[in-house]
């Protein structure tokens, strides 16, 4: 999504960081600091995260000005808006998303499951699964366009089987690239920032309260 | 002596329950004191888990059989526990807050509350204010312990520390509270009196609640 919304030249001057961070968002603020002091010329720094499990915290903004999606979580982002994050969030707290991005490169619970069998074989695997999703209660795949769902269905529907075993129900959702859109925007022109993003300026560091609203 | 102390609390590392039911039980037939083997073997191991986690280093299917080697070490060890005048040291109810469906942690948390020797009330997970006003006025603990997954749950926490204070109960308890996202700062700008990085430090956080550290 992100690389379609950019602006012709910055498109290939984003970097796209693992999906496996989210497990371990004690590592992602490191892996990110990472890459941002690897920038050398000041610039405005767009983040395509929101707070992440803390996963950002901590991040300083060095010599940089960081843009941030000032949201909980970066699903918001595929929703649209972080209204529509807390719409779904109340109306089934229990909801495990799915998306390209994650169907793609990061993970699910079926794939989970076949990771965790040949380690810890079937019963355990099985049972380990139990304890972290047996409350969920909804599985939804989100794009930003009826042809995405309909190409990411059938993979989909694979997970929405195998999370049958607790009930959960399958979803989809049509989200919109309206968040993306105005990450963009304010990117380009840091007035436009409103209460929707977080602008770090140099030397800043980001922390968990700038969230909480 | 401490040789089997020390593979009590690798077995519960590296989560092999009957080892550790195993190991519990060959310190028992030799005579060494219960509280000592749950303190000097099983915490200091759930201890090393709770860092390793923290640190990214282990992974929730580890923590899990960590957690039931732990289990299965305290079956073993609880009647010699009761049995050697072990006494109740406090009251504390427990539950992951509304909106939060995860209830690993406050299972965990309880489980090392329970070892230390609290009597533990469990109110389950997604649990209103309301839950626990009733379960304060029901119960009269000691300690209150609240739990979140997520950011986005956080707030629950604070609107249930809000909830007790104008329910009129709040000097009757302690409030600690844990889980991922959660950080001393929070606990402290939402009221808390307490906060736990890990299971075995809100077991200790407790203890200290009710002058049993």
């Amino acid at each position: 999504m992100l690389s379609r919304l950019l602006p012709e030249g910055l498109a290939q001057k984003a970097t796209f960081m693992d999906y496996g961070l989210h497990r371990v968002p004690g590592k992602m603020a490191a892996s990110l600091q990472e890459i941002l002091d690897g920038i050398e010329e000041p610039s405005v720094v767009m983040l395509g995260y929101g707070l992440c499990g803390n996963g950002l915290k901590g991040l300083r903004a060095g010599k940089h000005i960081l843009v941030v999606p000032r949201v909980d979580d970066c699903i918001a982002l595929l929703l649209g808006s972080r209204r529509a994050y807390f719409r779904e969030f109340e109306a089934v707290p229990g909801t495990y998303y799915l998306s390209k991005g994650w169907l793609e490169s990061g993970s699910h619970p079926l794939k989970e499951y076949e990771e965790y069998v040949p380690k810890y074989g079937a019963d355990q695997a099985a049972w380990i699964m139990d304890q972290q999703y047996q409350h969920y209660k909804r599985l939804v795949l989100v794009a930003q366009s009826q042809a995405d769902l309909d190409a990411y269905r059938e993979q989909a529907l694979q997970v929405a089987r195998f999370c049958e075993r607790w009930d959960m129900r399958y979803e989809e959702l049509l989200g919109s690239d309206g968040y993306v859109q105005r990450l963009v925007a304010v990117a380009s022109n840091l007035e436009a920032a409103d209460s929707d993003f977080l602008v770090i300026p140099p030397g800043g560091e980001i922390h968990q309260e700038q969230f909480m609203r | 002596m401490s040789r089997l102390y020390e593979r009590i609390s690798t077995a519960i590392i590296e989560g092999e329950p009957e080892k550790t039911a195993e190991l519990v039980q060959k310190c028992l037939d030799q005579g060494l004191d219960p509280k000592e083997i749950l303190d000097n073997a099983m915490i200091v191991g759930m201890g090393e888990v709770g860092v390793r986690f923290k640190a990214g280093d282990m992974f929730v299917p580890e923590v899990l059989m960590s957690a039931d080697s732990m289990q299965a070490g305290l079956v073993v060890l609880r009647p010699h526990l009761v049995a050697g005048g072990v006494k109740l040291i406090g009251k504390i109810v427990m539950g992951t807050v509304k909106g939060d469906l995860h209830d690993i942690g406050k299972n965990l948390v309880n489980m090392m509350c329970e070892g230390a020797g609290f009597e533990m009330i469990d109110i389950g997970f997604n649990a209103d204010p309301e839950d626990f006003i009733q379960a304060i006025k029901e119960h009269q603990p000691d300690v209150v312990g609240m739990s979140a997954m997520l950011t986005t749950t956080m707030r629950a926490m604070a609107h249930t520390v809000k909830a007790i204070e104008e329910a009129g109960l709040r000097d009757r308890v302690k409030i600690m509270v844990g889980g991922a996202p959660v950080d001393a700062a929070f606990a402290e700008r939402i009221g808390a009196d307490g906060y736990g990085s890990n299971a075995p430090a809100g077991s200790d956080l407790a203890k200290k609640f009710v002058g049993a550290a």
